[in-house]
């Protein structure tokens, strides 16, 4: 990892102006340095303990007085979520929760960044008749909670027979996605100078050509950026997903999870083996997307 | 299909023909075609609903009445909202919301803030330590909540363990349940979920200012303080806005997080209007009243939309 | 709907009394030389789907394995869409129904929520026999049955017993020590007053941390209340569905809830517990006394699952209140129903005779210690249990004879039972946390039930 790090620099390094390095080490420094991998090892804390607790035998997870340091580490957990072994708790459909929870969110990515891209391309470059009301009316998607949506979209869903299917729930999360994608597209597409796209229009290219061939590809890292927060907030979405699905034929990870814990509301190391498997993703995708992250989440206002 | 749109939309040569009055009718036409077909499903997905939503809210919609859906009596209309304005449980459940979204959002801010500050100053293991630090943010919801229930469970909980075997407590404090440690267990759930993103965006500000600004300042004998005060926050404003965006997406996120740790319970005392009006449409079946309790959240969502909306147009200014 | 509603108005809260007085040990033993017997697998369902969904955790879900018999037998495939525990499933199944999305054939059911579900199952009586019929408690049957029309087929009964710790009432130091600070001898609690007594003593000498337990939220508190009402010998509503639970009996029964939070006599996460949180408190060995389901019994009594207390508790009848003749006693029968949307209605119909055929039904009671509603099952769990080792083995299938003659009582049936306990229980919660007096929650209870009930039209 210090490797990765050191190799391909992120995005907020290569913004650091050189000279910082000539600064003195100061006491003050090492101080900091020692205050922040403290408040890093609390941020990390629960991760870590539910990824342990995983790996525990039930005895110690649920010991009193508790056993902190583990004593035996064991695959039990994940084997009864599997459903491998037939003396303990039949098998959750976890393979299931995932597939579905891939597929949707795959889809759901697919369809609303280019939506999305589009939408913002058009903020980015025209003030035209309604832009205004319409970037108001993008951002206020976002006003509107949940639980006013669920119904309603239930409702909706069951008329046009999209109700518990992958298909249905891709398609609100790529409504639910769009709005964002445009706002940070359209941060990306701002920080290309109009210069580029006036020297295009000069040469004869037309809005579409202007677009294509020089706007996007510029904006590139900021379509990675969108694409891993459209995934993330799919596969991480719960409350929609828990109305518009009913069967493990489309239910995905997070309903998955609810249920476990409503249905054995005491099985602590089960949830736990359960969200392990939910953190792997998540983890991936930091590891594999760090950089393009970063700058996604500071796009515009980074200059230089 | 790239190349019919292009060839359709190839101006004819000659500098003559491409003036300002063709250039602008074009674009506009352009512009309503990329923006059409998100504006459709928005609308779809969103205005639909909620305009449902807000009809239902003047109806007595109880869901296993299917007689009852478009039951709509003129002089009936504010039943619910006469009701909602009656009840306390409402108003608690709204003031809570109120408190939830000033905390959260303010202490995300300052402890973010203060951990960018931190970490600007790191001077090794700076790409490890981000990349520990994203993870939070990864997380789902829903998972967070579960992750701090059992953390808060008065029986079994990592904090209450911790403690006893410290000796800083004797008895197990039910922490999800007394007050005000309820609504605290919720807010430190979410302010854990927001602040690396804070964190991260912030400290990507501050590398961005220039040293230059410092060291000027240092010659004129500015304060730790008035640096921050006058350099630092007024400097990194995009980046607050940016954050500001980010956190109204995360907050929104939370009801997942109240919902399984304390689904408003219990005795109302961390109920949210999110969490009331989900109990009263799916438990109790009365749609129509909740919607109407739906609608006070728009309307406070809204309002700090609103806000929201007024700094980003004023930075898209800025930024041209 | 409505003249449903008023139907069931005036005869609130059938006591199913005699439920097993006829059927629990009626039959003898003479039967229980065969093996029992199965049904539903008589018919060739290959090629059918049939979907359930059902409730789930805890014991409940054992039964479910047998499924696999059935679908080699007839050739169908049976698919559980659903489980959930009480509140869930029930939530689940309002959705669907209220929706028109039912995609499940056979859903669970329950006498204390069936009246809400009136609209949506199959009526059940042409499909069964009665000969098939007479095998399950009239009285069940005879309660389960709204305008004509059979609303589910009962998978088992349940009803709240008294479950105590036999090391902590049998210690002679402890019994001494009860006697000389409260004045009488320490023996199973016999009334609500003698329990809360019992609470304090064995939380005052540090023996135990906590005397007593009750589940906190939902309609698991809100039935318990109801419990301590009616042995305070008050209700929820008189005949015409007018809440009086204001009473004396429910000031009675608040107070003592509200007491033993304060003091500290039951844990301090109670009102965010349910069944399987208080069973595992007992079972982990942090509780004296309390009232719980006989479906826990075989769970407490496993030494795999619960060392620090099998074989050290026993079982009692439910104390009297201030009614020094009315024993607490809630009750309820879970059970099965047909989807009216099912597509597969014949071979729903199946499936449920399987489930509740005499040798599933039985292999859940003997395993689990879930009350049997078949008279034959009845008799043959008793003579299952005769000689195991452990007398409480056979003791409580006639202490259960004997609670289920004398105390069942089911809830209030209207429809609107659930969402008034969902009002109801929060307000509650509340009364025992201390956030309002006795009285004034009492009063906003009644208060509230009073307006939702105006408002559902009633």
């Amino acid at each position: 990892m210090t490797g990765t790090a050191r190799t391909a620099p992120t995005p907020v390094e290569a913004v650091r102006p050189r000279h910082t390095t000539r600064r003195r080490i100061h006491w003050r420094d090492i101080g900091a340095n020692w205050l922040a991998f403290t408040i890093i090892a609390l941020l990390a804390l629960p991760a870590v303990w539910i990824i342990l607790t995983a790996f525990r035998p039930n005895l110690e997870v649920n010991a009193s007085p508790p056993i902190w340091i583990p004593q035996a580490l064991t695959l039990d957990a994940f084997e009864s979520l599997f459903g491998l072994n037939p003396a303990t708790a039949s098998g959750v459909p976890v393979m299931r929760y995932l597939t579905n929870s891939l597929t949707v969110a795959l889809l759901a990515t697919a369809l609303s960044v280019p939506i999305g891209t589009a939408a913002g391309y058009a903020f980015s470059r025209f003030d035209f008749v309604g832009s205004r009301t319409l970037v108001l009316l993008l951002l206020l998607t976002r006003a509107v909670p949940g639980v006013a949506l669920r119904l309603p979209l239930f409702l909706l869903m069951r008329n046009i027979g999209l109700i518990d299917t992958v298909h249905g729930l891709a398609f609100v999360y790529m409504a639910l996605n769009i709005p964002f994608t445009a706002w940070l597209m359209d941060g990306f597409f701002r920080r290309i100078p109009r210069e580029l796209d006036d020297a295009a229009y000069v040469d004869g290219a037309s809005h579409w050509q202007t677009f294509w061939k020089i706007d996007l590809p510029l904006a590139l890292p900021g379509l990675g950026a969108a694409s891993v927060f459209a995934f993330l907030a799919a596969w991480n979405e719960y409350q929609i997903a828990s109305i518009i699905t009913k069967t493990p034929v489309a239910k995905t990870f997070p309903v998955g999870l609810a249920d476990f814990t409503t249905q054995f509301t005491v099985d602590w190391r089960g949830m736990a083996a359960m969200s392990v498997l939910m953190m792997i993703p998540a983890i991936l995708f930091v590891l594999a997307m760090q950089r393009s992250l970063t700058k996604g989440l500071t796009f515009g206002a980074v200059k230089g | 299909m790239t190349t019919d749109a292009a060839r359709l939309d190839l101006p004819p040569p000659g500098p003559g023909r491409n003036s300002l009055l063709t250039r602008l009718r074009r674009a506009e036409w352009f512009t309503y075609l990329m923006t059409v077909p998100a504006v459709i499903v928005v609308v779809a997905v969103f205005i639909y609903p909620m305009a449902y939503s807000l009809f239902v809210s003047f109806t007595g919609f109880h869901l296993l009445r299917p007689d009852t859906t478009s039951q709509f009596v003129l002089a009936e209309m504010f039943d619910n909202y006469a009701r909602l304005a009656r009840d306390d449980v409402f108003w608690r459940a709204l003031w809570n919301t109120i408190l939830f979204m000033l905390v959260t959002v303010n202490a995300s801010l300052i402890i973010g803030f203060g951990m960018a500050m931190l970490l600007a100053r790191m001077t090794f293991a700076m790409g490890p330590v981000r990349v520990l630090l994203m993870i939070p943010m990864m997380f789902a919801p829903v998972l967070i909540g579960f992750q701090f229930a059992w953390f808060f469970n008065a029986t079994v909980g990592l904090v209450n363990n911790a403690l006893l075997t410290l000796g800083v407590i004797s008895q197990p404090v039910a922490w999800l349940v007394d007050e005000p440690t309820g609504m605290m267990s919720l807010m430190i759930a979410t302010i854990w979920m927001t602040v690396p993103v804070v964190s991260i965006v912030l400290l990507a500000g501050r590398l961005s200012l220039s040293e230059e600004l410092y060291d000027a300042a240092s010659v004129d004998g500015a304060s730790v303080y008035q640096r921050m005060r006058h350099i630092t926050v007024p400097q990194m404003r995009p980046f607050f806005v940016i954050v500001m965006v980010l956190l109204s997406l995360d907050i929104a996120r939370a009801y997942d997080i109240v919902r399984i740790m304390t689904d408003g319970g219990p005795a109302h005392r961390t109920e949210l209007i999110w969490t009331y009006a989900g109990q009263l449409a799916i438990r109790g079946s009365q749609f129509g009243l909740a919607s109407a309790m739906s609608m006070a959240g728009v309307v406070l969502g809204v309002a700090f939309t609103f806000i929201l909306f007024r700094q980003m147009m004023q930075l898209r200014k800025d930024m041209g | 709907m409505r003249d449903t509603m008023t139907t069931r108005s005036g005869r609130l809260a059938i006591p199913l009394a005699a439920a097993f007085a006829v059927t629990a040990l009626g039959a003898g033993t003479a039967l229980a030389q065969d093996d029992p017997a199965y049904a539903g697998l008589d018919k060739d369902l290959s090629g059918t789907t049939i979907k359930m969904a059902a409730i789930g955790g805890g014991s409940y879900e054992a039964m479910y394995d047998s499924i696999s018999m059935f679908e080699e037998e007839t050739g169908a495939n049976v698919e559980i869409v659903f489980l959930g525990d009480g509140f869930e499933i029930d939530r689940y199944l309002k959705t669907n129904y209220a929706a028109g999305t039912v995609d499940f054939d056979v859903a669970w059911n329950h006498t204390s929520f069936m009246s809400q579900f009136t609209n949506f199952v199959e009526p059940l009586q042409d499909y069964f026999s009665e000969e098939e019929l007479a095998a399950f408690s009239p009285s069940i049957i005879e309660a389960a049955t709204i305008d004509g029309n059979l609303q589910l087929i009962p998978r088992h009964a349940d009803i709240s017993a008294l479950y105590y710790r036999t090391d902590l009432y049998g210690d002679a130091d402890l019994q001494a020590k009860f006697e000389e600070q409260y004045g009488y001898p320490l023996a199973v609690p016999e009334t609500l007053d003698q329990m809360y007594d019992h609470a304090e003593f064995f939380v005052g000498e540090e023996v135990i941390a906590f005397g007593t337990q009750f589940a906190g939220k939902e309609e698991a508190v809100a039935g318990r209340f109801y419990e301590l009402l009616f042995a305070n010998g008050g209700d929820y509503f008189d005949a015409d569905l007018n809440p009086i639970f204001d009473s004396e009996a429910g000031v009675a029964a608040a107070t003592w809830m509200q007491d033993l939070y304060a003091n500290g006599l039951v844990p301090g996460d109670t009102p965010n517990l349910l069944w399987d949180g208080v069973a595992a408190n007992f079972c982990n060995g942090d509780v004296a006394v309390y009232l719980e389901w006989y479906g826990w019994y075989g769970y407490f009594q496993d030494p795999e699952s619960c060392p620090n207390v099998a074989g050290k508790f026993g079982m009692a009848r439910g104390p009297v209140g201030m009614d020094a003749e009315t024993h607490t006693g809630w009750a309820g029968a879970h059970a099965f129903s047909v989807a009216k949307d099912s597509q597969n209605k014949e071979a729903a119909v199946e499936l449920i005779k399987f489930l509740t055929s005499e040798a599933v039904s039985f292999e859940e009671s003997n395993t689990f210690g879930f009350l049997p509603v078949r008279g034959d099952v009845s008799a043959r769990v008793v003579a299952a249990n005769a000689d195991t080792g452990n007398p409480l083995d056979a003791e409580r299938w006639e202490l259960a004879n004997l609670q289920v003659s004398e105390d069942f009582r089911t809830p209030p049936l209207f429809a609107d039972w659930i969402s008034f306990t969902n009002e109801w229980f929060p307000t509650l919660q509340s009364i025992t946390l201390g956030d309002m007096s006795v009285e004034d929650g009492l009063a906003k209870g009644v208060a509230d039930a009073a307006d939702l009930l105006d408002s559902l039209g009633y």
